[in-house]
């Protein structure tokens, strides 16, 4: 194991390609132990795949998209950092969870770089990331995290070094619903689903649609919601769908529904885990976690419990290769290695089943 | 093997000439760690025995269907391995480092 008090600075770079988001960005660690060590961000370049309205992103145009603009990005974040790469210590890649053409483009890429330039290579759970990036950047010391994006959505508490699931969505996820109605109104897909629907939002909230709010347990369910609120839509359109109070609802009043029910549901079990754990502390990470009604319910339960919301801003909610550097310097520190031969992608890869050897 | 050229009768090898042993090594490394997604196509990588600068790719398929799809997919791969080697190795950067620090 490599002795850090003889490298008081050390630089990663962080590949990011699990959805449409192709992220890189270059992390420095400074201070001479993982326990007194602080972040900083020395770049962080992204670029999005926007399908068009009505459309998702597809696994191959996504891995096209990531390829074609790779080289590009990544001369970006480099540029940026301006950092040469005899002081780089380390090449982070997504392992996953994620998509898998998208994933194996950028991991590709990430060897290639590795070989290049003579470097170990760092495997990445990418919710790991989005949890570690959070505590950084928030400083929340021990919070109950909520990770709820496009792909994943998970109430997660760390115990004896494993980010343990508290309770998590039987069916898809709750940034897969709100993607996914968004192409129902053919809401426009840039500069993201979720942010548009949270805008048109903001005109809606004359009337509360009822839509069938569903938590078993620490789970969650959305497939019927959206359902329900793809029926909605359709009535809408006919000119036959009317509100409680008679009158006729738009497509504002069906986004601040939806809104509404699904949140509501992550407050309930995000409040739940609280109880369990005994912390005070809720840190909101991935995508949906930009959502800034989602942030106000949560810290209104968070202040009720004498605690407080932690979140972040877009550029580490949403995918970003930072937090995959962050999260996969904190594992190298450790002596953790992703040998070439082993630097495999898989879609299906468990929050908790990484070691977090980096935290007591 | 008699069985197998039976069951995988659609083949194709390439030969992918690189500037010299060392990228031809890196692009096998960095391309054999995926493994091919379909049972109905088998895939052998190898730096050429006789010339260390080519990458030999031999594909076998049951169908040429299955064939096309998966050497497309393999030159997607390829085409991004190739790229960052030209924009993104050490000796690259440098110049263009040096390039830059001279015109500002």
């Amino acid at each position: 194991m490599m002795d850090l008090t003889k490298t008081p600075r050390r630089i990663a770079l962080g590949l990011e390609g699990s959805a449409n988001k192709l992220g890189i960005g270059v992390i420095l660690h400074s201070g001479p132990s993982l326990s007194s060590s602080s972040a900083t961000v020395l770049s962080n370049i992204r670029h999005t795949f926007v399908s068009p309205p009505g459309t998702g992103f597809l696994p191959k145009d996504t891995a096209a998209h990531h390829r074609s603009f790779f080289v590009r990005i990544a001369k970006q974040a480099l540029a940026a950092a301006d950092v040469s790469i005899s002081e780089m210590d380390c090449i982070c890649y997504t392992k996953g969870p994620g998509m898998g053409a998208p994933l194996t483009s950028v991991a590709v890429a990430a060897r290639t770089l590795a070989l290049l330039w003579d470097k170990p290579l760092v495997g990445v759970n990418h919710c790991v990331g989005h949890i570690e990036m959070g505590r950084a950047i928030t400083g929340a010391s021990h919070p109950v995290v909520l990770y709820v994006s496009g792909g994943n959505t998970q109430v997660i508490a760390y115990a004896e070094q494993r980010y343990r699931i508290f309770g998590e969505a039987l069916d898809i996820a709750v940034g897969n619903c709100l993607d996914r109605f968004a192409r129902t109104l053919k809401i426009p897909n840039d500069p993201a689903p979720g942010y548009n629907i949270e805008q048109l939002a903001k005109q809606g909230g004359r009337v509360l649609l009822d839509l069938p709010y569903t938590v078993k347990g620490m789970d969650c369910s959305f497939s019927g919601i959206l359902t329900r609120a793809d029926e909605l839509a359709a009535m809408m359109e006919k000119g036959t769908g009317k509100g409680p109070d008679g009158e006729p609802f738009t497509p504002a009043d069906l986004c601040f529904s939806l809104q509404e029910t699904i949140f509501a549901m992550l407050v309930e079990i995000t409040e739940r885990a609280m109880a369990h754990v005994g912390s005070n502390q809720v840190l909101i990470v991935g995508g949906v976690g930009c959502n800034e009604r989602l942030q106000e319910m949560m810290g209104a339960m968070a202040k009720d419990r004498g605690g407080s919301v932690y979140a972040t801003d877009e550029r580490f909610c949403i995918d970003n290769g930072i937090m995959i550097a962050h999260a996969g310097l904190l594992a190298y520190e450790t002596g953790f290695r992703t040998p070439i031969e082993e630097s495999t992608c898989t879609q299906r890869f468990r929050t908790d089943e990484v070691l977090v050897k980096w935290r007591k | 093997m008699a069985t197998e050229s039976l069951e995988y009768p659609c083949a194709l090898t390439l030969n992918v000439p690189f500037p010299d042993a060392r990228l031809a090594s890196v692009a096998l490394r960095a391309l054999q760690v995926d493994k091919e997604l379909s049972s109905l196509v088998k895939r052998d990588l190898s730096v050429a025995q006789d010339e260390e600068s080519h990458l030999r790719v031999e594909y076998k398929a049951t169908t040429n269907r299955m064939l096309r799809v998966a050497v497309n997919s393999f030159f997607d791969s390829l085409a991004l391995v190739l790229e960052v080697m030209e924009e993104l190795d050490v000796d690259v950067m440098e110049a263009r480092k040096a390039s830059e620090a001279k015109t500002p």
